[in-house]
């Protein structure tokens, strides 16, 4: 849809409705500091892409929301990340590293199906939440793989491993899982980096279909990926949230010339 | 002209790694051919010498004087008998601890003592396992010299094996599997259960496979804790007419095993008896020769399965 | 022709199609009005015309921001990218149609000032010239929406018939104007009159020579109608 440039940058990102906000999260490993004083809002039903070359803390960043880092030791959080609308903080330590990941949804960048039929992996979440009416768990799982565009293809041999499945529709069938449980944001980490064009063609549509219902966090090391998918865009660099915006803005006119440099490869 | 140099030069230098290669592929085949002849040599020799026992009546009958007549009932009665209890015993035992290490251990020097020390246990010789039976369970628990000693003699020689191969197993599990559960929201034990036990089962079976097969051929410690060499019946059966209909008498009765019944007639001087060692021999190698194929058909069946 | 497995992209690329031709057909509209505004001299349509610039000039913008959003994201390739570069370029001519069309409503609106209506017999020429400029702008949006080459060839031909038919009306008038010199000033308006009307032909076929090149990614510009004619008919050389 063609809109005026004019009414676009009117509306200022912050003030578009949010699901999350980043307040001053600093993350340390040990004593390294990994992120430093991140500020930034999630805003609802958009797709979201964190950018920056290796090293930035954009997949730390990403890992923070669902307190992937809570499985490894000597790690510390700073600040926070509230959800709303009940404004938890996903960080507090009183809050269950359990009830954030019920809530919240990842997809990891090499496809990770568990070595059992794809009927129990898209099963999975549902398990571990003590669903086990056989009729909820066919019917959530029908849904799942259909949001995932994926049950045409499967839908005749749920019960066959899934490893039989290709690279793309093994990651497809990643989003399903995750997206069986219903979370309110899903966590892209890197989804494509590991499949052909034509199936990276094929998650991103879906990326851009899903946005309806869920809101979407996507890392990507590919910027023209980012380009492609994502509603806003956030640049990072060794740990710091460089520049946030609209993604025509900062694709077309950023306003940091840091963020220009990296964009356009123009690094020292 | 100085490049035809090179040439004949590099090529020189590759016929000459060529040639290497070949020697040492030959030496290898040379070394395999010596093993297997040996084994080969050996299992022959012995089929030779006891061909002539290996009777249905062999499995039947206890030992007599009369060689002839001797078999080996209740030395292989015992010996299955052993290795069940060895198995229920060190198989929940091992897993356990392995789990426990690769999954709950908190990072602390205690850990690190504890994981060099079982790993040493693997290379204790087995006679010291039978002196520390003997003190600890037949005369300070008072467990007799039982099936159930012999079981758990055996049980301590099997358990590091078991704990190594569990942890072993669990650490081939990539962390993109447990990742990926956990960010379902699966607790620590659901991933346990769900996953990490599962996915590394064949790794798991088959060490305990292989502790098994190594512990039915152990003659010292059962004989340090006292099993008889002549046993001329079978330990009770365990069920019985009334309720619960189930016994667990036998764990106490006095036993033999089968190694030790080879050792038995082995030092018999008459020469009939010798046959009855190398037919008893063949049925002991085969037992172990079953149970070792078994575990590599157990792994490859459920390794099928596993792919990431 | 296939659709792109991102469907936002592909209705991106309609938009963007749509929207131009949008812009044709109030282009076209301008033109008809000023053409008809000559011949009936009406005040108020002359200033609707003028007014209704700024929404050919609106277009232009949105029309070239939605292009430059579509390379930044989308990255597009071979016939989306010739398309767009090419949807580029031809805004630029209809936005300078556009003006032509309200240069041409200001002439007018100088000539009724002068209150003259002398020299009504050059209105039929104009007309005529303008009617043909008319057909030409819609036959080479049309060979836009379905990329045919041979129409936009035509139209491109049809550019010669314009410079001649303008060269002739430049002769008539400088004929009436040594007659009576008191004819001049307006003649003047109409000489300025009909140069628009032959620039809006050279924008049509400007427009024509872009659909040639988002069709077969030859660029025809610069060389002769012959050639032209020539390269359209051959096909590609392929390397090997």
């Amino acid at each position: 849809m063609v809109t005026s440039p004019i009414t676009r940058s009117q509306i200022s990102p912050t003030s578009l409705p949010q699901k999350a906000k980043v307040q001053d999260f600093s993350f340390y490993y040990g004593d390294f500091c990994a992120l430093k004083n991140i500020t930034m809002p999630l805003c609802e039903h958009r797709v979201t892409a964190l950018i920056g070359p290796s090293g930035c803390g954009k997949s730390t960043l990403l890992r923070a929301f669902n307190r992937m880092h809570d499985l490894y030791p000597g790690n510390r959080y700073e600040g926070e990340i509230v959800l709303y609308p009940d404004n938890t903080n996903l960080l507090d330590h009183r809050v269950d590293p359990i009830e954030v990941r019920m809530r919240l949804s990842m997809v990891f960048q090499k496809p990770n199906p568990f070595p059992k039929s794809i009927y129990e992996n898209v099963a999975y979440g549902l398990r571990v939440r003590g669903v086990k009416k056989r009729a909820l768990l066919d019917d959530a799982i029908e849904e799942a793989l259909t949001q995932a565009a994926l049950w045409e293809e499967v839908k005749h041999r749920l019960r066959h491993m899934a490893f039989t499945l290709s690279g793309g529709q093994q990651q497809r069938l990643c989003i399903a899982r995750a997206l069986a449980t219903q979370p309110e944001i899903l966590l892209f980490d890197e989804p494509t980096s590991a499949l052909d064009p034509i199936a990276t063609a094929h998650i991103e549509e879906r990326i851009h279909a899903l946005k309806d219902q869920v809101t979407i966090l996507i890392v990507t090391h590919n910027m023209q990926q980012a380009a492609r998918v994502s509603d806003l865009t956030a640049y990072m660099y060794l740990g710091e949230l460089v520049e946030f915006g609209y993604t025509d803005e900062i694709f077309i006119k950023p306003k940091e010339k840091r963020t220009e440099d990296y964009i356009t490869g123009r690094f020292s | 002209m100085s490049l035809q140099k090179i040439d004949t030069k590099i090529r020189a230098d590759i016929t000459r790694r060529k040639r290497l290669d070949q020697w040492f592929s030959l030496l290898g085949l040379f070394a395999l051919i010596i093993c297997v002849l040996t084994i080969v040599i050996l299992l022959v020799d012995m089929c030779y010498d006891g061909w002539e026992r290996l009777r249905p009546e062999f499995f039947s009958n206890f030992p007599s004087r009369h060689a002839s007549r001797a078999g080996i009932l209740s030395a292989w009665v015992g010996s299955a008998l052993v290795m069940l209890v060895t198995f229920f015993v060190s198989a929940p035992l091992g897993v356990a601890t392995g789990v426990w290490f690769e999954e709950y251990a908190p990072r602390h020097w205690i850990r690190h003592l504890l994981e060099i020390n079982i790993n040493n246990l693997a290379g204790i010789p087995s006679i010291v396992y039978g002196l520390l039976a003997l003190g600890l369970f037949v005369h300070t628990f008072g467990l007799g010299q039982s099936i159930f000693t012999a079981g758990l003699t055996l049980s301590l020689l099997v358990l590091p094996v078991v704990i190594v191969a569990t942890r072993e197993a669990i650490r081939s599990i990539p962390t993109a599997m447990r990742e990926g559960a956990y960010a379902l929201g699966a607790s620590h034990w659901q991933v346990v259960w769900d996953h990490v036990l599962p996915y590394s089962m064949p790794g798991i079976l088959t060490g305990i496979i292989l502790g098994m097969s190594r512990a039915i051929g152990e003659t010292a410690p059962i004989i340090t804790i006292g099993a008889l060499t002549f046993i001329a019946f079978l330990p009770p059966a365990p069920w019985t007419d009334t309720w619960p209909y189930m016994h667990f008498e036998w764990l106490n009765a006095p036993f033999t095993v089968m190694p030790i019944q080879i050792f038995n007639w082995t030092s018999r001087p008459e020469a009939a008896f010798q046959k009855n060692a190398a037919a008893a021999s063949v049925v002991l190698v085969t037992m172990t020769l079953l149970m070792n194929g078994f575990s590599i058909w157990l792994r490859n069946r459920l390794r099928k399965n596993l792919k990431w | 022709m296939n659709t792109h497995l991102s469907k936002k992209f592909d209705s991106e690329l309609d938009a963007i199609r749509a929207h131009l031709t949008r812009m044709g057909g109030l282009v076209e509209e301008q033109i008809r009005a000023a053409i008809t505004v000559y011949a009936e001299q009406d005040p108020e349509l002359i200033e609707t015309i003028i007014s209704r610039d700024d929404r050919v000039d609106e277009m232009e913008i949105l029309i070239d921001d939605a292009c430059t959003h579509i390379v930044a994201r989308r990255q597009p390739t071979a016939i989306d990218l010739r398309m767009v570069m090419g949807v580029g370029k031809v805004v630029t001519d209809l936005e300078r149609i556009g003006d032509e069309a309200k240069k041409i409503a200001k002439a007018t609106r100088h000539i009724l000032e002068r209150g003259i209506n002398q020299d009504m017999t050059r209105v039929v020429e104009i007309g005529h010239l303008g009617g043909k400029v008319v057909s030409m702008l819609h036959d080479v949006l049309d060979a836009f929406v379905r990329l045919d080459v041979s129409s936009a060839a035509a139209v491109v031909r049809q550019d010669r018939e314009i410079d001649a038919h303008f060269r002739s009306i430049v002769r008539n008038l400088i004929t009436y104007m040594m007659e009576d010199p008191r004819t001049i000033s307006t003649a003047l308006e109409v000489l300025s009159i009909s140069k628009s009307i032959e620039r809006i032909g050279d924008h049509c076929k400007n427009i024509a020579k872009d659909v040639i090149y988002i069709a077969n990614g030859r660029d025809v510009r610069h060389i002769g109608l012959d050639a032209l004619e020539r390269e359209i008919n051959t096909p590609p050389i392929t390397p090997g």
